[in-house]
């Protein structure tokens, strides 16, 4: 029997109210509002305290996948890490750097987004970055 | 208390203990166990009170036989009570250490510096109901002013089911706010009155006063004070007060008989 | 935001425009509850009768996309009777002259002419603004999503500059983020024209220090915007699409445009946690982990920088999204390892400087408020204290200007979009969240009583949307939370997007499309 209670932040709106996640033998089973936290108090909105049950969803996507014969497969991270791959460097092969856009997300941490456009204008060469802050 | 829980940890008496430990400055609830005992120097009381008997709770439905240690307030041990009674919990593999605890109807003294009285802001004092009001003088209002109070409170309510969620003697399966026939879905504030009311029934024979939903309460909504009122209701009729005794509630003896002596309402 | 959330507790006065607070920031609402209990004045102007104007000393419902002939309007009457802070003005601002000079126009009945305002409702939210302060004014997508979108904004800081709310401590002007990290991907430089930290990439200086750091050089050329991209790909200068955790084809206007756009693609590659309407058009997925398999940072509305700490390990054959870009780049070649996200972070604050003084220890579980520049430096609870960032607040001179398109005899309604209390942009999550679906499973149009009857439409008949970008239909919802001649319809369900009805025309500066004003035909469908 192993039970956890892990501090962290809710990722539904930009309010980030304090949440604590509770796992048992390695599994999500509940989220509470942090008590003691200077935005939220110990308090959520329905969306918080509900946080895990996206996480646990069966529609969860499980497993890379590509698209063969016009029918999206199962793949393997090495085949997807390099068709990508691939398929990106000849695009900018073709049509140079700036023929690729890539959308950073605000739902992603900040570290996610500093990599996000760091690969934009570092590995491919463009600044076609952006995200949905104004959608 | 750190020597006691080690001992029983050791001894084989619990298999976890459910206490408080300080992480990053925050006082938040912590899983100590037989293998890690070195954790438990760092066991606090804390002043932030979670429940950790709903914890307990969740974690004896998958594990049957677990003996759970708990650090227990009052209004956790009243808990304990209702759960044991409502068979979600087994009091056989329940132990507990008791701290102080925090003032309520049922207990009158009280240390828990997390639970002073709240200051109340004048317009609430005007229009809403003060927080750290009694049921009694609650009743000084007339019908109407009663009646508009509350409304005003309800109206506020964002549904976000803070309530049932943290309170600790909420274990149903289905719940009734949730049935769309009772409560319309889609919107907010809830249905007012009723989503509150349909919550305050339920609270009768099973609301120990622990206030851990009105401190949930994003709004600020005085539902200790509804709860005390249909406890008080059932403590007249049926002479059982929630959560001081772990014998049976009147509520839960369907099928047994049973002699009541009820009181006049 | 300006400002903190929890000073808002403490305001003389809140004025909430184009937010529906309590359904989608709740526990922002919450300190509004609270301060208004302390005696706070609370306005709130919404095309809608949300649940937060039950509780204001005055409440308006402008006509959608008249805000800035209302926030004039307010600022008009508080110039005559002379409201404006005077001291602060001359110290603290300029342009105050031309900005003077367009507000004397917009008289109570031009005003109300313009957003059905009455005049005395006018008066009374000018005044309860300029005489109690600290005032503080929230606002949310239905200032911003327009294509006046800019203008909005600017006039919301001309009424603060006003009367002297920036730079104090329970005022500002304060946009509440709609998304978790919103304001941690615009400081991260998520953004076509700016590096971390809005640091320009047109400068060379920002150019030869982000080169440096990379070990590359870098293009000094602005890309694209969203809105430029779908463009771009129609007039065949776009080629390949990589979507990090973004559903575009649900968030984006005009769905129609938006799918031809990416099935002319030579490549699309979405990186999601679930199979969304986009990744489902994907060449490749990627499967990444969720909040709760992560450890990272977001930064919240208030420039709060907090930790994401890691609950449990990602579920089946998932990566961290860091873990997919690093794979991704030393692929094509570009060498990019990393211990964990701490690396990551270490790394972007040495090259922000407003994150500067940040580390994982410092922020532990409370966070720290940016600007943060060095070691020492406690975080930033409210900016422009003592001066604005370019110096002098600037007033800006703005004209109404009509919303891209008004009903008329074709398209006779108007139609505004939104979300509603239960569900989180386009419901890919919280749709796969049990409880919140219970709340609300299908999409729906609300739908004014004396509309409804005159239409023939009870609560629940599937009725029929039009506008001039594409049609659907959709459950009605009779309800008086719109004006007669008002529908809303919220952008979560997928079956019944709103993205397909909703305006593509954009503000001309910050590409925004116009989601919260369009004209629409309804009927009861056969």
């Amino acid at each position: 029997m192993d039970f956890k209670i892990i501090p962290s932040t809710c990722s539904y709106c930009g309010t980030g109210c304090g949440v604590l996640f509770q796992v048992m033998d390695g599994r999500l089973v509940d989220t509470l509002p942090m008590k003691t936290h200077p935005v939220n108090q110990g308090r959520l909105c329905i969306k918080g305290w509900n946080l895990h049950e996206h996480v646990i969803s069966e529609k969860r996507l499980k497993s890379p996948l590509i698209k063969k014969d016009g029918e999206l497969q199962e793949t393997t991270w090495d085949e997807a890490i390099k068709t990508a791959a691939d398929g990106l460097k000849a695009v900018i092969k073709d049509h140079g750097p700036d023929s690729v856009a890539v959308l950073a997300s605000a739902k992603i941490t900040n570290e996610e987004n500093y990599l996000v456009q760091k690969f934009a204008r570092a590995v491919v060469g463009t600044n076609n970055v952006d995200h949905c802050a104004r959608l | 208390m750190q020597e006691q829980i080690k001992q029983w940890l050791e001894q084989g008496d619990i298999d976890i203990f459910l206490g408080y430990k300080m992480i990053q400055g925050h006082p938040l609830p912590y899983c100590f166990t037989k293998e890690n005992p070195d954790d438990l120097k760092d066991l606090i009381v804390g002043n932030a009170r979670y429940s950790l008997e709903k914890m307990a709770t969740k974690i004896a439905a998958e594990h049957k036989e677990l003996k759970i240690g708990l650090l227990t307030r009052d209004c956790n041990q009243r808990a304990l009570n209702v759960l044991y009674i409502w068979n979600q919990l087994n009091p056989e593999n329940i132990k507990t250490i008791g701290v102080n605890c925090c003032p309520s109807n049922l207990k009158e003294h009280g240390d828990c510096s997390y639970l002073e009285p709240e200051l109340i802001p004048p317009i609430k004092k005007m229009i809403g109901i003060d927080n750290n009001m009694q049921v009694k003088a609650a009743e000084q209002f007339n019908q109407k002013e009663r009646f508009n109070r509350w409304m005003y409170e309800f109206q506020k309510c964002i549904k976000c089911y803070g309530c049932r969620d943290i309170c600790p003697v909420c274990f149903c399966k289905e719940c009734s706010l949730e049935h769309t026939d009772l409560i319309a879905t889609g919107g907010i504030p809830p249905e007012v009155p009723i989503f509150h009311l349909v919550r305050a029934v339920h609270m009768g024979g099973r609301c120990i006063d622990c206030g851990l939903c009105e401190d949930a309460c994003p709004v600020d909504i005085p539902l200790r004070l509804l709860y005390r009122k249909v406890n008080e209701i059932v403590t007249d009729i049926f002479d059982y007060t929630t959560g001081t005794r772990a014998d049976q509630s009147p509520f839960n003896m369907l099928g047994e008989e049973v002699t009541l002596k009820p009181k006049p309402i | 935001m300006t400002n903190s959330i929890a000073e808002f507790e403490d305001s003389g006065c809140i004025f909430i425009i184009g937010s529906n607070t309590s359904a989608c920031h709740p526990l922002i609402a919450r300190r509004v509850f609270r301060a208004k209990e302390k005696g706070a004045k609370l306005i709130v102007a919404d095309p809608r009768n949300i649940q937060m104007a039950r509780f204001a000393d005055v409440a308006v419902q402008q006509r959608l996309g008249s805000d800035v002939a209302l926030l004039n309007g307010m600022m008009h009457i508080i110039l005559k009777n002379g409201w404006h802070d005077k001291t602060y003005i001359e110290n603290r601002t300029e342009g105050f002259e031309d900005f003077e000079a367009v507000v004397e126009s917009y008289t109570p009945d031009k005003v109300e002419t313009i957003t059905g305002v009455a005049q005395s409702d006018l008066e009374k939210m000018a005044e309860l603004y300029a005489v109690n302060s600290p005032a503080a004014l929230l606002y949310a997508m239905g200032i911003t999503q327009h294509t006046t979108g800019v203008d909005n904004v600017k006039s919301c800081c001309n009424l603060a500059m006003l009367c002297g709310n920036v730079g104090v401590r329970s005022g500002g002007v304060n946009p509440l983020r709609g998304q978790n990290n919103v304001q941690g991907a615009c400081d991260m430089g998520g953004l076509p024209n700016v590096y971390p930290a809005y640091q320009p990439v047109t400068a060379e200086a920002n150019n030869e220090k982000f080169s440096k750091a990379w070990g590359k050089p870098l293009s000094d050329k602005i890309g694209y915007t969203i809105t430029d991209m779908i463009q771009a790909i129609n007039d065949g200068k776009l080629k390949a699409l990589y979507i990090v955790g973004e559903n575009p084809k649900l968030s984006d206007p005009n769905q129609n445009h938006i799918d031809d756009a990416l099935g002319k693609l030579d490549l699309l590659i979405c990186q999601d946690i679930f199979l969304s309407e986009t990744a489902e058009k994907a060449d490749l997925v990627f499967a990444a982990v969720s909040v709760a398999e992560k450890e990272g940072t977001f930064t919240n509305t208030e420039r709060r920088c907090m930790k994401v700490n890691k609950a449990i390990d990602p579920l089946g054959n998932t990566l961290n999204d860091w873990d997919i870009i690093s794979r991704l780049s030393t692929e094509m070649g570009y060498e990019m390892h990393y211990e964990n996200p701490e690396e990551i972070f270490n790394e972007m604050a040495a090259l922000t400087p407003s994150y500067g003084g940040m580390t994982y220890e410092r922020l532990g579980l409370d966070g720290l408020q940016w600007p943060c520049p060095n070691a020492e430096h406690p975080g930033t609870p409210f900016l422009h204290k003592d001066q604005f960032t370019r110096g002098k607040g600037l007033f800006h001179a703005i004209e109404y200007l009509d919303p891209a398109e008004m009903p008329d005899e074709e398209y006779p309604y108007w139609l505004t979009t939104g979300r509603m209390f239960a569900h989180y942009h386009t419901g890919t999550m919280t749709r796969a969240s049990k409880h919140l679906d219970t709340e609300q499973k299908t999409g729906y149009v609300e739908i004014n009583p004396k509309d409804a009857k005159a239409l023939g439409v009870n609560d629940g008949d599937i009725v029929h949307l039009a506008t001039r970008r594409g049609e659907t239909k959709v459950p009605a919802k009779v309800s008086k939370m719109v004006e007669p001649g008002v529908f809303f319809v919220p952008f979560h369900f997928a079956e019944s997007p709103a993205n397909i009805l909703t305006n593509s025309a954009f503000d001309p500066i910050a590409k925004i499309p116009e989601f919260k004003v369009c004209a629409v035909k309804i009927e009861k469908a056969a």
